[in-house]
Order: structure tokens, then C-alpha cells, then sequence
């Protein structure tokens, strides 16, 4: 018989089930109340995962504290003021200047002087004005305060470059205004840096005026003296070391009249310091740094375990055939 | 499909492959009956996409033929008489010539259960492959050595 025949004869040979076998299936059959299933994991997933992701973004962009401001953010660079030298006799307690918005903060950095005292008056004030055009307004209109309570401008330098200006003014005001100067030049734009330096030096000129007068009297004595030549040399040195003196502390004078205000306008934008995890998507880089962070530790612990369990299922997969085709393997 | 129409459909071809298996009836018949059983608790299971029922029912078939193995195996052993091979049963089929019926009992049952799958329920390699859990080559390199060994019993035979 060849293996074609043989194979037609046994692909005749089918064998059908008794009716006994046939009426049991049906029971069993009949008994089939499986409702479908409409739950799978496959389903929960595609549901799940877009929930999940809903719910994560919502907390991370709606974490408190994370609210951005509404209105315009105003950045202020904090301009740490210091006031040097003592004012022992100012009877007003020196503030540090702070740093604010509103003209209110100008005029705790316009830190009085002592009309009675010599002092040497500087004060910084930069302001960030809108546009370059204001900031040529600035200008002029500092130099209209300047002029209108006395004072004059000792430098101005004024720049612009595209749509960004700056101008860089020094001004000369005399102390007695110089609360009022600053107040009003702070009120031109927005204050983002001040610092005020006093140096009083009213002590200093007390010491020159004891040294002149002791030089005076010594003068005195000197003309008192019978006029030899060694006698005249020395009234000349003396008449020269006060008219030195006299002419420093006039000078010393002049300048204490004059407040120094150096006062920056700029149209540039205010650099925002960048404030740790409070960009757009921060939230979102945070999670991802999470889930790489995760990822990288789950393939580190997870590959032996994988590999592992690969090498169990291999290996019981080999011992399972094996005994298969031993039991199989008889007649 | 339903359960109640894949078992209609598929109860011959289920209990012809146990019977061919197990090379008796009466085990078939029963074994048949535990197949379906089992079937209808893991029709939920069940995914058309990935074969079709009737390959299905006959994975869950081999299950069950397995377990009956098994247990026969420890049951001989039992008895001690594990030497005894499995006798197999004479004029299970209809339609088998005498020759050919004494021919197939020199198969084993593995074999048996190739020759039953590819030949009488004509699978194609890939689905007896998939119920048999093996590769399609694998499962006709067992198809080829099961018929050249019935030639051979059918030769000595004549």
C-alpha cells in the first residue's frame, strides 16, 4: 500500500461520536449562562492610563503655589543700601534703605541729612522705564527736577540700541532737596535698584578748624617775636600751612553743599531670576525625571529577575515536553 | 460563536482526535465529555482571532488526554504493571482495513495523535503544530515517522 493510499484510508476512517456522548455535550452545552465579558484588562487600560494622566497633569499644574501672578510681574533687584558714616548728631534714626515699587519706598531710601552737619550726600537710584522714549523722557524731565530745586547735572549718558535705552545721569542737588530730588525722580519709573552713602564730615572739619586756630595763635606769638630770618621763614610755613587748610575745608564745604544723585533709567526688560521648578513645564519635567529615574531602576532590578524568570520558564518548558513525549511515547 | 454551536460543530472532530489519541472509545468518550466541561469554564478565554475553535477545542482536548495519561501512567504504576504497554483497541474505527487496524497499533501514542490531527481531522501543519505545541516541522518530521512506520507494519503484515 503506498503512503497515499494509506493516507486516503485513514482520512475515510472518521470516527463520529455516539449519541449518548452528543445529547451529554448538548447538556453541558445548554448549561452555558457565561455572561460576555465586557471587562478586560485591555479595556481597563485605555481607560485607565488616559485617566491617570488627566489626573497627574492636573495636580501638577494646579499645585498651590504654582499660580502664576495675573498682572504684570515687577521685578525688583533688591539694591542692598548702606549709609556710611555716623550721623552722631542727626537726632533721626538712619534706615536701611529698602527697595519698593511705589514712591512710598523712595522716600525711605531719601535718608535726611543733618542741616547742621557737614556731609557728603551720594545716592544711587536706577529706574526701569517702559520704552526707550521714556526713557528720553526720564531724562529730561530729571534734569527739569535737577535744575528746578537748584541743582545742575555733573554727567549724562544716554545710549540706545534697538528698542532698548539707557541713561546714566549724575546730578548735583543741593542736600537741603535732596529728599525732595529723590522722591521725585523715583516717581519717574519703576525703582529697580537704590542705595544712598553717607559720609559726615563735620568732625573732620572741627579737627581742621581746632588746628587752624592753634596754628593762628601760633602765628601770633611767631609776629610777637623779634623778625629774624629763621622767624620769618617759619610765619612763612605757618601762613602756608593755613591757607592750605582753609582752602581744603572750603572745598570740603563746596562738596557737602551738593548731594550727589546718580540716577540709571533703562527701557530693558528686568532679568527675572529664575526661580527653582516655577517654569511652564516644570511639573511635567519633574514627572518625567521621576519616571526615567523609575525606568532606570526597574530594568536594573527587573532585568535579572526577568532574565531569571526566562530561564525558569525555558527550563520547565523543556522538562514538561520531555516528560510529554515520554508519556506519549508509548503504544 | 457560542459555546452550544462551536460544541455542535466540533464534537466529532474533538472525540474522532481523543479517540485516536488515547486508541480507545470508551476513554474517548468520557475524556470527550471532561473537554467539554472544561471548555465551557474557559470559553471566556477564548479568542477567534487567534485560531479557530475547533483548534481550540482540541488544545483543551490534549490537555485532558495528558491528564488522563498521567494518571493512567501513575494508576499502572500502582498496579505494577507499568512494563504492560497500552493495548490498543481493535476496530476503534470504521472504515479501517484489518491490516491497517493492526498496523496502528505498533504507533505510539504521540504518533497516533499526529496522523489523527493532520490526516483524519486535516489540520494543516501550523495548527497541529499550534496543538500539539510544538514546531510545524517538527510536527511533520512526527507526521512523515508515523506513516513510514505503519508502511513498514503494513509490509511486514502483507
Amino acid at each position: 500500500m503506498s503512503q497515499r493510499d494509506l493516507t486516503a484510508e485513514l482520512r475515510g476512517a472518521r470516527i463520529v461520536a455516539p449519541s449518548e456522548l452528543r445529547e451529554r455535550v448538548r447538556l453541558i452545552a445548554a448549561a452555558d449562562t457565561t455572561p460576555t465579558r465586557r471587562f478586560t484588562w485591555r479595556r481597563a487600560l485605555v481607560v485607565a492610563l488616559p485617566v491617570a494622566a488627566a489626573v497627574a497633569a492636573s495636580i501638577v499644574f494646579t499645585r498651590p503655589g504654582e499660580h502664576r501672578a495675573g498682572g504684570t510681574v515687577t521685578t525688583m533687584q533688591v539694591g542692598h543700601g548702606e549709609v556710611r558714616g555716623a550721623l552722631p548728631q542727626a537726632g533721626k534714626a538712619v534706615g536701611a534703605p529698602t527697595t519698593s515699587g511705589a514712591a512710598g519706598g523712595a522716600a525711605k531710601l531719601a535718608v535726611p541729612s543733618a542741616p547742621n552737619r557737614v556731609q557728603v550726600y551720594g545716592a544711587y537710584l536706577a529706574l526701569r522705564l517702559s520704552s526707550a522714549t521714556a526713557v528720553s523722557d526720564g531724562v529730561k524731565s530729571a534734569l527739569r527736577i535737577a535744575s528746578s530745586l537748584g541743582g545742575y547735572p555733573a554727567s549724562v549718558h544716554a545710549s540706545s540700541e534697538a528698542k532698548v535705552a539707557s541713561a546714566d545721569l549724575v546730578l548735583k542737588i543741593p542736600r537741603a532737596h535732596v529728599q525732595e530730588a529723590i522722591t521725585r525722580l523715583s516717581a519717574l519709573g519703576t525703582i529697580t535698584g537704590e542705595q544712598v552713602d553717607i559720609q559726615d564730615k563735620q568732625a573732620a572739619l572741627n579737627a581742621t578748624d581746632r588746628k587752624i586756630a592753634r596754628l593762628q595763635k601760633q602765628l601770633s606769638e611767631l609776629r610777637a617775636q623779634t623778625q629774624t630770618t629763621t622767624t620769618t621763614k617759619r610765619i612763612a610755613a605757618v601762613e602756608a600751612q593755613i591757607a592750605r587748610l582753609q582752602r581744603d575745608e572750603a572745598a570740603t564745604r563746596r562738596t557737602a553743599h551738593y548731594a550727589t544723585v546718580q540716577l540709571h533709567l533703562t527701557s530693558a526688560k528686568a532679568v527675572v531670576p529664575h526661580r527653582q521648578g516655577h517654569g511652564q513645564l516644570h511639573g511635567v519635567v519633574v514627572a518625567l525625571t521621576w519616571l526615567g529615574i523609575g525606568a532606570v531602576y526597574a530594568l536594573a532590578i527587573g532585568t535579572p529577575l526577568v532574565v531569571l524568570a526566562l530561564l525558569v520558564w525555558l527550563t520547565v518548558r523543556v522538562i514538561r515536553r520531555r516528560r510529554e513525549d515520554a508519556l506519549l511515547s508509548r503504544s | 460563536m457560542t459555546f452550544a454551536q462551536a460544541a455542535e460543530a466540533h464534537l466529532d472532530d474533538v472525540y474522532g482526535y481523543l479517540a485516536w489519541f488515547t486508541g480507545d472509545r470508551a476513554a474517548a468518550d468520557d475524556l470527550a465529555g471532561e473537554t467539554f466541561e472544561r471548555a465551557l469554564r474557559l470559553w471566556h478565554r477564548f479568542d477567534p482571532r487567534r485560531g479557530s475553535a475547533r483548534t481550540w477545542l482540541c488544545q483543551v482536548a490534549r490537555t485532558v488526554a495528558l491528564d488522563h495519561f498521567r494518571s493512567e501512567r501513575r494508576r499502572t504504576r500502582r498496579e505494577q504493571l507499568a512494563a504492560v504497554p497500552e493495548r490498543f483497541e481493535e476496530q476503534f474505527a470504521e472504515g479501517l482495513s484489518h491490516d491497517l487496524q493492526l498496523a496502528l497499533g505498533v504507533l505510539t501514542a504521540g504518533e497516533r495523535e499526529v496522523v489523527a490531527l493532520r490526516i483524519v481531522l486535516d489540520l494543516d501543519a501550523v495548527t497541529a503544530a499550534n496543538v500539539l505545541g510544538i514546531s510545524p516541522t517538527n510536527c511533520t518530521t512526527r507526521l512523515n515517522r508515523a506513516l513510514k512506520k505503519l508502511e513498514e507494519a503494513l509490509h511486514v503484515a502483507a
